[in-house]
């Protein structure tokens, strides 16, 4: 008798982490998907295929992270403004979603921070006095929630990378930040397969070309 | 014992065994076009596919039996229907229907002019309104628009034939008494509230929404800033003045306070005045805002400003050319404004404001003494609610109240106005292709103790992705002005009713709009009021005896495409009008209304020298004067104007903070522009009306600390 709820036990255990494993089989499956996606088709392919996790993971904030995520890099790859504010409108949706699963959480942060970077290189002229400064919050926020996850600097280093000079951007500012990122990436173990771990290749090519320079 | 065994069995079994359900085929909209990129899944499971650039798709589920399929698309009403799986092929072809609230449906438009940050399609950025004319006033911004006229002798939104009492301003929902700097004669006054406190504006040159009243031609609509993006202290110098002012960000709130001295002395000794100044305009200016976000869509604002200064001149007295008439005025202006904004459940929205102005001036003129008090206090509340997808139902209640009190020499006057409005306004997207907005509005005046009431129809029908074609018809009505009613109450309502027909075309890189318009006005008030500048003619009685009209096409074309780091807009305005009204003997085109009115802004961002900068060109045929010698009443037409005025902002940092250096000229050419002339009692000396300097120069700088770089 005692086996036998024993095996049930075992066989239950079995099958829930079965389930745990089909999550994290699918999120991997998926984030290759990002790695290869070159096109906005592609990105709202991976987008979906996440969106679908997450609505089946209800309490998972994860996949709604890399909802936000696809659809946040879709916009770099879209022509037309009004396009690009659409992909970004639902990259701003799905974060919050995941912000509120997930309160306080660094990656949550940088990656706000990142769609409000999106949202002023869309019209800098007119935005970046607004969504300038509402990314320069977030990212500090990220920074402030964990010191060590080196995606704030990164963007924040892009970013500084492709203002001009004289607004006190340019290579020479953005590279003291790109190095503090690189050494922060070294250092960086995410917590497991699946959770954030991207912008080290940007940052490596980043570093290289300024100091071709 | 067996019957645990036999669950094991179950339980493997169910986790062994299983088959599989294809299921495939395409996602339409109604119109049969594919609809690539569709999320299409088995509710509840990780099963799904999107849809391939044909609308086509396919894919393979393991589960089994009773079960939801789901197509979800941007824009599109969510496909549900119920599904067996059970290992047979199954082909579903979709039609997905329209989500009408989503971006890139039509939006009523006629009449109205938008600068947003937001991102639908809008006209104008904020910025622009910053940026344009030499002056930062957001007054002289939309005077570059088409409706409006470039009036250069006094304040005021001159629109579509209409006087400058004809437009109201209107923040955060509630009327504004006062937006501009008390009056001076022959001189224009600023408007009194920072273009940066604002991040919507809506300017409607007619037929615009029943929630707003009193207004015969013309509402602008600011929307304050919410919550500041960052906690920030900021100086400014300028050649006029300083000031400065600290923001402070909490989570959920922020709190800012904001102080300024202005004086104008040295700028008049370095440039030359025209006007005869004794003591140049010096002003003291200070506000708090306050911002609290209640909830995700909650908001509490409260505004406070107050402002006041102290000038005196000589004016020309033209009966007799060896004495100069004083004017001497203090003024003070204190605004309050609160107001909060909530959404209820999934359709209600709630809106509730006060607000409270109290403005006075104390005006010595020659051996008179003049004093003029004005005090408002006027609550409104609006709901909202959300019928269906598309449609909206609003409706709402104002009510002011205004004590005038005025005193000339030992007579003393004063009034008190109760006014009360209701209004019910409905949103309908008829098809995604129609939208109506259908209201009206009731009001009543205690003063005149009349009613009316006023009906507002708009129309848009959208052709293509980027362009619309509007149509609207409204009936508005406005109480006589304050100097009326100290004469006499015996009086109606103003009327005017406007036909306004609209094409625009707004795109991802150019916008056009050509709007064609009809003004009819009936009931303007007549009467000969003594204030400056009035028509030396025979003394007309108080009645509603005045009519009217105004036609004409305003053309806008804005332009982003063909500079790479600039873009420019084109407005012309023509306008036909006359009315009979104060003391006109006929009907006649008022001194306010050019035929032609043309503009050119052009604006570049020089990278090289992080210099933005801005050209403004404004051209006007010549305006109607009043010549007593002449037997056709305002039958002269004053010289056509010209002005070219430049500005740049040149971007930096000192010390590590946020700069910008702020250069302006207005009129660079140096053309001398007339408005008009005045007359001498007799007519037998005239003075042209010309602008208080030549050329005006502005220099100032704005520091920013704290906020290291822009990015």
């Amino acid at each position: 008798m005692k086996y036998a709820l024993l095996s049930i036990l075992a066989l239950l255990f079995v099958n829930n982490s079965f389930a745990q494993d089909k999550y994290e089989k699918t999120m991997k499956k998926n984030l290759a998907k990002i790695d290869s996606a070159k096109s906005v088709e592609s990105y709202i392919e991976a987008a979906n295929s996440f969106e679908r996790i997450a609505l089946t993971e209800k309490d998972k904030w994860l996949p709604y992270y890399y909802v936000s995520f696809c659809y946040t890099l879709a916009n770099y790859q879209a022509k037309e403004n009004s396009e690009k504010d659409s992909y970004l409108d639902k990259a701003d949706s799905f974060i919050h979603l995941a912000d509120s699963l997930a309160p306080n959480n660094s990656e949550i942060y940088t990656l706000r921070g990142m769609i409000s970077q999106s949202r002023m290189a869309v019209d800098p002229m007119s935005r970046w006095m607004k969504y300038g400064a509402e990314a320069d919050r977030l990212f500090k926020k990220a920074v402030e929630l964990d010191s060590l996850n080196p995606r704030p600097d990164y963007l924040v280093g892009t970013g500084l990378f492709y203002t001009p000079e004289q607004f006190g951007g340019g290579p020479k500012t953005a590279k003291p930040l790109l190095k503090k990122a690189l050494d922060k990436f070294n250092n960086f173990v995410p917590e497991n397969e699946i959770a954030p771990n991207w912008g080290r290749e940007m940052t490596e090519q980043m570093l290289n070309e300024i100091n071709k320079k | 014992m067996k019957i645990i065994y036999l669950l094991l069995f179950i339980i493997v079994y169910s986790l062994v065994i299983y088959s599989q359900t294809k299921i495939s085929g395409t996602i339409k909209d109604v119109n049969n076009a594919p609809l690539p990129g569709a999320n299409i899944y088995i509710k509840d499971t990780y099963d799904g596919i999107s849809s391939l650039a044909d609308g086509s798709f396919s894919f393979v589920t393991d589960e089994e039996g009773e079960a939801i399929f789901v197509v979800s698309f941007v824009g599109y009403k969510n496909f549900e229907q119920a599904i067996s799986l059970d290992g047979k092929d199954k082909i579903i072809d979709v039609i997905l229907e329209e989500e009408s609230t989503e971006m890139g449906t039509v939006t009523v438009s006629a009449g109205s002019f938008e600068a947003s940050d937001e991102n639908k399609a809008v006209i104008l950025r904020p910025l622009d309104i910053v940026s344009t004319g030499s002056d930062a006033d957001i007054y002289s911004t939309l005077e570059t628009l088409p409706g409006a006229q470039q009036i250069g002798e006094t304040e005021g939104l001159f629109v579509r034939g209409g006087s400058a009492s004809e437009t109201k301003t209107i923040i955060d929902e509630m009327i504004v008494q006062n937006p501009f700097f008390s009056s001076i004669p022959d001189l224009p006054s600023r408007g009194r509230f920072s273009p940066f406190l604002f991040k919507g504006t809506i300017f409607s040159t007619g037929g615009y929404s029943a929630q707003y009243g009193q207004a015969l031609s013309s509402v602008l609509v600011l929307k304050t800033e919410d919550l500041p993006k960052q906690t920030l202290s900021a100086i400014s110098l300028m050649a006029l003045g300083f000031g400065g002012s600290h923001t402070q960000l909490w989570e959920n709130s922020s709190l800012s306070a904001e102080a300024g001295y202005y004086n104008l002395d040295p700028y008049f000794k370095l440039q030359p005045q025209r006007a005869d100044w004794i003591k140049a305009p010096e002003s003291f200016a200070g506000s708090m805002n306050f911002r609290h976000k209640t909830s995700d869509n909650g908001m509490l604002k409260a505004f406070t400003s107050y402002s006041g200064g102290d000038l005196s001149l000589y004016t020309p007295n033209l009966d007799a050319l060896t004495q100069k008439d004083l004017f001497r005025m203090k003024d003070g202006n204190f605004f309050f404004n609160t107001n909060y904004r909530e959404i209820f459940g999934e359709d209600w929205t709630f809106f509730s404001g006060y607000s409270f102005s109290n403005d006075y001036n104390k005006i010595n003129l020659t051996s008179d003494y003049i004093e003029q008090s004005q005090i408002l206090n006027t609550g409104k509340v609006t709901l909202s609610k959300k019928l269906f997808t598309g449609t909206f139902l609003t409706f709402g209640s104002e009510v002011q109240n205004i004590i005038y009190d005025n005193t000339f020499n030992i007579f003393n006057k004063k009034l008190n106005e109760m006014y009360i409005a209701g209004y019910i306004e409905s949103d309908i997207s008829i098809s995604k292709d129609i939208a109506a907005r259908i209201g009206f509005r009731g009001e009543h005046s205690k003063l005149i103790d009349k009613f009316n009431f006023a009906p507002r129809i708009s129309l848009a029908y959208k052709l293509g992705k980027y362009d619309q074609l509007n149509f609207a018809y409204g009936q508005f009505y406005q109480a006589p002005a304050k100097d009326f009613l100290l004469q006499t109450t015996d009086l109606n309502y103003e009327q005017a009713d406007h036909y306004i027909l609209n094409y625009q075309y707004i795109g991802e890189k150019t916008t056009f709009r050509i709007e064609a318009y009809y003004k009819d006005y009936d009931q303007l008030t007549k009467g000969t009021i003594f204030t400056y500048p009035y028509f030396n003619l025979p003394l007309t009685s108080f009645t509603n005896a005045g009519k009217g009209y105004a036609k004409g096409i305003d053309v806008f074309w804005k332009d982003n495409q063909l500079f790479d780091f600039g873009y420019y807009w084109i407005s012309y305005s023509y306008l036909d009008t006359k009315r009979e009204y104060l003391n006109y003997p006929t009907l006649a085109t008022p001194p306010f209304a050019a035929p032609h009115t043309f503009s050119f802004v052009f604006k570049y961002w020089l990278q090289d020298i992080t210099t933005f900068a801005g050209v403004t060109y404004s051209f006007a045929t010549g305006r109607p004067y009043f010549n007593p010698n002449n037997p056709e009443f305002l039958g002269d037409r004053a010289k056509n104007y010209h002005n070219l005025s430049l500005n740049f902002s040149y971007i930096t940092s000192i010390f590590d903070n946020f700069t910008v250096v702020f250069f302006s000229v207005d009129n660079l050419i140096g053309y001398n522009n007339v408005f008009g002339y005045r007359y001498s009692t007799d007519g037998t000396i005239k003075s042209p009306v010309v602008a208080p300097a030549l050329r005006t120069a502005f220099i100032g700088m704005f520091i920013s600390i704290g906020q290291v770089n822009p990015y």
